[in-house]
């Protein structure tokens, strides 16, 4: 079934359309969600909320446009908001809990060595220093960072759904990559790395 | 090429971004200088942690949830109330707060009729008042 016929037949209240929108852009809503907000669980809970709008708002929704741009956009848009409400919360959690927190969200790096312990404990100390570096980037570079990285979009893709143009999301990427670059290098010259 | 154009241009020459003599260059000076390989050796295995961190399998339960979302935020909605009862609740109230205050305005206004009863309490209460004066709060307290 093409995007356009679940679309109409959505518009018609049907659920199976809706069910088959759901089953194939799960992962495409989840993992967006996730590249932003680095934590499963979350991640999951922001998609539903997604479709959830999706349905409700699917007469808004234009014929032209591509369906997996305007998803992109609603999830890029929940996880920001997720983000900016996790920030205001974070003031009254303890400094354990956070560092709790961090080492839960390295736990679920999944690599492909688990026979070396050593190995894995190496991989988390990075998973959490390049997440933190990537969570330290402005806003919108961490977002076409996101969806190049996560979700291998072009740069016309990424300036699609943020509606931009396709020169100021090369800048983006570039500007994120040498300040990545920067942060990793600082780290590997205080031996963090 | 120096160490530091080798640092600006490191995350670009793993990602394969830069021109041919540019990447010949760079990996040229990594050949020759060991601090530079060690970290684009590190580089490259923190940024490899990206293509495993993705999310490759799907919740079967996702869809399920999903829709219990979306009948519990049906359920919450407050059902639609006639226009007649959204327009005339306010009106009413409204009214009845007009009236209030000019009900307010009349009974001060009103002439001063009858006063004789007023008089007396307030003879009542002042002794009261004088005695509290008279007594420091700490024995009040004390006692």
């Amino acid at each position: 079934m093409s995007d356009t016929d679940i679309i109409d037949q959505l518009k018609q209240g049907s659920e199976a359309a809706f069910k088959t929108l759901v089953d194939t852009h799960q992962k495409l809503v989840v993992n967006t969600c996730y590249g932003l907000v680095q934590n499963r669980e979350d991640a999951e809970d922001i998609a539903q909320d997604v479709f959830v709008e999706v349905y409700r708002n699917i007469d808004k929704f234009r014929a032209d446009a591509k369906l997996s741009t305007w998803l992109y956009r609603i999830a890029v848009n929940r996880s920001l908001n997720h983000i900016r409400d996790n920030k205001k919360r974070k003031w009254f959690h303890s400094f354990e809990d956070e560092v709790a927190n961090k080492r839960r969200e390295a736990m679920q790096v999944s690599t492909s060595n688990t026979d070396e312990p050593e190995y894995e404990l190496e991989n988390q100390q990075r998973a959490i220093i390049l997440k933190e570096a990537i969570n330290s980037l402005p806003q919108n570079q961490k977002v076409a960072f996101t969806l190049s990285k996560y979700e291998e979009l072009s740069y016309q893709e990424i300036a699609e759904v943020m509606d931009l143009s396709v020169s100021s999301v090369e800048s983006l990427l570039f500007r994120a990559k040498k300040g990545l670059q920067k942060k990793l290098y600082k780290c590997f010259k205080k031996k963090c790395l | 090429m120096k160490c530091k154009n080798v640092h600006n241009k490191l995350i670009f020459f793993l990602e394969k971004e830069l021109p041919v003599s540019e990447m010949e260059q760079v990996q040229k000076h990594l050949d020759e200088c060991s601090k530079c390989a060690r970290f684009a050796a590190e580089m490259r295995n923190t940024l490899q942690i990206l293509d495993n961190d993705k999310v490759n399998d799907e919740n079967p339960f996702f869809y399920t949830r999903v829709k219990e979302r979306l009948s519990k935020q049906a359920e919450e909605q407050p059902a639609v109330r006639p226009v007649l009862v959204r327009i005339l609740q306010p009106v009413a109230f409204s009214m009845l707060l007009l009236l209030g205050v000019y009900g307010g305005f009349m009974l001060g206004q009103a002439p001063n009729a009858n006063i004789a009863g007023s008089g007396f309490t307030e003879q009542e209460v002042i002794p009261y008042w004088n005695e509290l004066e008279a007594e420091p709060i700490e024995a009040f307290l004390m006692e």
